[in-house]
């Protein structure tokens, strides 16, 4: 009896190293979803063919390395500027251009354009969706008198909750897919 | 490792001899009981298990043919306690008849014979620490819900919930990795480190749940800091008839419908065999609070196992199956992208978008299935040794589709979850029960390896990753007089490699984690009325991958959360007490404990926020500190009179973090059950009937860090129910088992400061429930 249980233990003791398999070797791990590493505010003065370029730009996505640009947006005061917003993912090779599938989805998206103090500038949008509501991938930015402050960009993006829009032409629905304050100063 | 054997104690005869002397007055003491304590499994006589008389200092052990007696007993009630040790002491009330007096010149069979079967089932959960257990009545009325909903109204314990379907169970204030799951004996290896992810068990595979607390690390390993909770099926039916059950039930909020079916039995012709199939199915749709509808709260769920078992002789092998598929939406309000929106959500009070009522899962959901294998095998020696191993096979795949898909059309076709998890693991444990030495003494030695892949998709929010777990353990019990006595050490050590992607180029991390724990314990009946318990135990926990690499906002909590690599193991120091006044109508369990856990891993507030394309974040590093947690569990039950009594439950929590003297953040709040019983046993249509009311207040969680959250932990609330409950006892051995039930019976509004959807909604309104158990067979 003494024989058979050592015998039993030194068996089940070889069986329960012998289970572990290494068979599962590394794997590559996967490269990340959809993202919006940049956007780029496109400002040029009425009349003119100047165009100014404010860019953050965030490779990486969230998390690891800071943004590496995050431009000011300066601008002259008085003066009518269109506006043209573009959405880019730049962690991929090559980079996606997410514009146009904004426009593509016009109905659920809305970008807005927040001053502060709201006297800085005023923001006319100057295209509209299919249900025509506002869209502000193109619109038109007024500066007062000179100073300084913030402008929040917000894309919301809203899309339909049970086959129903929900989109309104406000910010109460949906959630942020970009939400940056830029720093502005009107020269 | 967990395995069932049902110790039948026999009692062979009870009585008492009369004497000649009718004259005397005072009761003549020569009653006896005495008999055989056989392991119902193998037949074969137990050696070595102790019999006690509770509140005398009788005890004995039984012979090398597992024979024991008392004599010269005086007539009367006592209560006599079985343990085997390593088993759960089990107790029976014998009367010894007195009323024989009259007949003298009796012939031994003329005697009160009267078998009385005691069955203990083996657990091998510490026996010196609390042990409380759902089974039977109590177990059914919580059937339909899921596992933590289902041990939440045992004291010490509540739940971390993501909404209504997901809910995580919390021992004494610990869950996620600090909790362990053992399901039918192996441990459950999902992604537990996720407060959104709820275990992934059918709690009707389950005839007993039960919650060790404190730590258990010697006998369970890793993670066992908070507790252990066991998922236990019942022994496997080998040469019995046909038996089974189906549950129902259904809710009202949520129009939610439970099915579950078990059927189980021996194999005619075979001998040895057993089996049992059992399934469950699961549909629900939205969640409504008070005020409204939740949008997208629907829930499905569908589940089915099969075990076999055979036995001859001293031989055991059994091999069981089981796939757990779930579908869990998330309530669609609880997307938020960046802080300005949750702080307007949470200015707001309520969701912007009031749904209707809905089956439909849309997104975003959770769809995980878990598929479980297990084989064990034993053998009994006849000179008390006892060898088993157990293996296992685990498959966790959980897939989490966001609310927004890709915006790219051909892409968002694809339809793939934004994050994949598929997690294996490989278990193999193996125990030596060696022989009871002296009588006295019994133990385990055992050997557990663990072998576990992941790999994931989408999103990084933990690594790929494989890891080798390997623990080593030795406990032993001793019985003397009346007291238990049980120690035990174990050795553990982790090897963990992971494997990453940053910034395009490959990285490989490697860890080595190791830890001793230790144990011991008292427990004493001091009277027939007082026992106490005494433990003091440590358990370890090593740092999990999320804490270790997340890097990432964590888009429910609006936060950034980021790990690091350099953590140390989590070590806890573990002592509770508990002391038991147990009379006839009035039983009295006082626990306390005071567990300080050293390196202890939680998230730290950062100054800076950061910042992202969505605005900034506040910022939250994976940070060591040292916390203590100390409670009281206490539970009073006292029957007032024939048909009514009352309950009493009360948890109380205080939790501290001593390195930097501040408090700790999801910490539940105190709470106080109570509950009136109308008890109805002597109906004519009804064999058994009861009416219930009950209330539990939760305080408000006061003792929170400052600068931690964005809203403060909701106030103090109260919620009444409501319950009836009738069981009927049919022909053939069936029985009907109706519960009644109304949660919530004011639709009172709250708010619960572990519900973590409590920044965008109420918790759920009033509940109406309806059960239904039929059980056939033995």
């Amino acid at each position: 009896m003494k024989m058979k249980t050592v015998q039993a233990i030194v068996l089940m003791a070889v069986a329960t190293i012998l289970f572990q398999c290494k068979s599962a070797s590394e794997v590559e791990p996967d490269d990340e979803n959809e993202l919006i590493t940049t956007v780029l505010l496109k400002f040029t003065e009425t009349g003119t063919s100047t165009t100014t370029t404010v860019t953050y730009r965030d490779i990486d996505g969230d998390g690891g390395n800071p943004p590496t640009r995050f431009d000011q947006v300066v601008l002259k005061s008085n003066t009518a500027y269109a506006l043209v917003v573009e959405v880019l993912d730049e962690s991929k090779n090559p980079a996606i251009d997410i514009t146009g599938e904004i426009k593509e989805k016009a109905d659920e998206h809305l970008f807005i354009f927040t001053p502060n103090p709201s006297s800085l500038l005023t923001y006319t949008y100057g295209d509209k969706d299919a249900r025509n509501l506002p869209l502000g991938l193109t619109g038109v930015v007024n500066t007062a008198a000179a100073g300084v402050g913030m402008l929040k960009v917000q894309l919301r993006h809203q899309p339909a909750i049970n086959g129903s829009p929900v989109k309104d032409g406000t910010s109460g629905p949906g959630s942020d897919d970009v939400n940056i304050d830029f720093s502005v100063e009107v020269k | 490792m967990y395995h069932k054997v049902l110790i039948a104690c026999i009692l062979a005869a009870v009585g008492c001899l009369p004497i000649r002397d009718l004259q005397a007055q005072t009761p003549d003491c020569h009653c006896f009981i005495k008999g055989v304590v056989r392991d119902d499994h193998t037949g074969q006589p137990v050696v070595g298990a102790t019999l006690l008389l509770v509140g005398s200092n009788k005890g004995v052990f039984t012979d090398e043919k597992g024979r024991y007696q008392f004599y010269n007993l005086c007539p009367g009630s006592y209560q006599l306690e079985c343990r085997i040790v390593g088993y759960q002491p089990r107790r029976q009330t014998i009367d010894l008849q007195e009323g024989h007096e009259e007949n003298f010149a009796l012939a031994e069979e003329e005697i009160h014979l009267k078998d009385v079967e005691i069955t203990a089932q083996r657990n091998d959960a510490p026996i010196t620490q609390p042990i409380n257990t759902l089974s039977g009545a109590d177990l059914t009325q919580t059937r339909g819900q899921s596992l933590g909903e289902s041990l939440k109204g045992l004291t010490g314990l509540t739940t971390l919930q993501t909404g209504a379907s997901v809910a995580k169970p919390v021992i004494h204030g610990m869950h996620s990795n600090r909790v362990l799951i053992m399901n039918n004996g192996v441990r459950q290896e999902g992604q537990q480190w996720g407060s959104e992810h709820a275990p992934e068990i059918d709690p009707f595979v389950a005839t007993r749940l039960s919650v060790v607390k404190g730590a258990a690390g010697v006998r369970y390993g890793s993670d066992a800091i908070g507790g252990v909770i066991l998922v236990d099926p019942q022994e496997l039916p080998i040469d019995k008839l046909l038996s089974g059950e189906i549950n129902t039930a259904f809710f009202s909020n949520g129009r939610q419908g439970v099915g579950s079916a078990t059927l189980q039995g021996g194999i005619k012709g075979v001998t040895g065999l057993g089996w049992r199939a059992q399934g469950t199915l699961k549909r629900g749709g939205n969640i409504r609070t008070p005020g409204y509808f939740l949008n997208n709260t629907g829930s499905e769920e569908r589940n089915f196992s099969l075990a076999t078992g055979y036995r001859k002789r001293g031989f055991g092998a059994e091999l069981f199956y089981s796939h757990f598929a779930t579908k869990l939406g998330i309530f669609s309000g609880s997307h938020i992208g960046s802080v300005t929106d949750l702080l307007t959500v949470i200015e707001r009070g309520e969701p912007l978008i009031k749904s209707g009522f809905s089956y439909t899962i849309g997104r975003p959901y959770q769809n995980v299935t878990h598929d479980l294998v297990k084989a064990e095998a034993h053998y009994h020696f006849a000179d008390g040794n006892r060898l088993q191993w157990v293996s296992s096979w685990q498959f966790n795949n959980r897939f989490e589709y966001d609310l927004h898909q890709p915006r790219n059309d051909s892409l968002a076709s694809l339809n793939r979850p934004e994050l994949s998890f598929r997690l294996t693991t490989f278990t193999n444990d193996f125990i030596w029960d060696h022989k009871p030495l002296k009588g006295k003494i019994a133990g385990q030695i055992g050997l557990s390896t663990l072998y576990q892949y992941n790999l994931m998709s989408g999103r990084p929010l933990i690594p790929n990753f494989d890891q080798w777990n390997v623990g080593l353990f030795a406990i032993e019990r001793l019985l003397k007089n009346g007291w238990e006595v049980e120690a035990g050490l174990r050795y553990d050590y982790r090897y963990l490699t992971t494997y990453r992607i940053v910034n395009r180029v490959k990285v490989t991390d490697e860890f080595r984690f190791h830890n001793a724990s230790g144990t011991l314990g008292v427990g004493r009946n001091l009277t027939s009325k007082w026992s106490l318990r005494l433990n003091a135990g440590t358990a370890w926990r090593a740092p999990n991958v999320s804490e270790l690499f997340s890097d990432g906002v964590h888009h429910g909590a609006a936060a950034f959360e980021e790990g690091d690599a350099s953590l140390k193991p989590e070590k806890a120091f573990n002592s509770i007490g508990s002391v038991r006044y147990s009379v006839e109508n009035l039983t009295v369990e006082v626990g306390g404990y005071y567990n300080y856990i050293r390196d202890y891993i939680y998230l730290k507030p950062q100054p800076e926020p950061i910042l992202t394309v969505r605005g900034a974040f506040p910022y939250f590093k994976y940070t060591q500190t040292d916390a203590t947690f100390r409670g009281i569990d206490a539970t009073v039950d006292w029957k007032l009179s024939g048909r009514w009594s009352v309950g009493s439950k009360l948890t109380y929590l205080r939790v501290s973090d001593v390195r930097n003297n501040s408090y700790l953040v999801m910490i539940p709040a105190n709470r106080w059950d109570n509950q009136l019983k109308l008890n109805l046993d002597d109906l004519n249509w009804g064999e058994k009937m009861y009416f219930l009311i009950s209330n539990r207040w939760v305080g408000e969680q006061r003792r929170v860090p400052k600068a931690s959250d964005f809203a403060p932990p909701p106030t103090a609330y109260s919620l009444w129910n409501v319950q009836w409950g009738a069981t009927f006892a049919m022909a053939k051995e069936r029985k009907l088992e109706l519960t009644l039930t109304a949660d919530n019976v004011l639709n009172t509004s709250y708010r619960d400061y572990l519900n973590r959807f409590r920044y965008y909604a109420d918790d759920m309104g009033r509940t109406i429930s309806l059960r239904a158990r039929f059980s056939f067979g033995s």
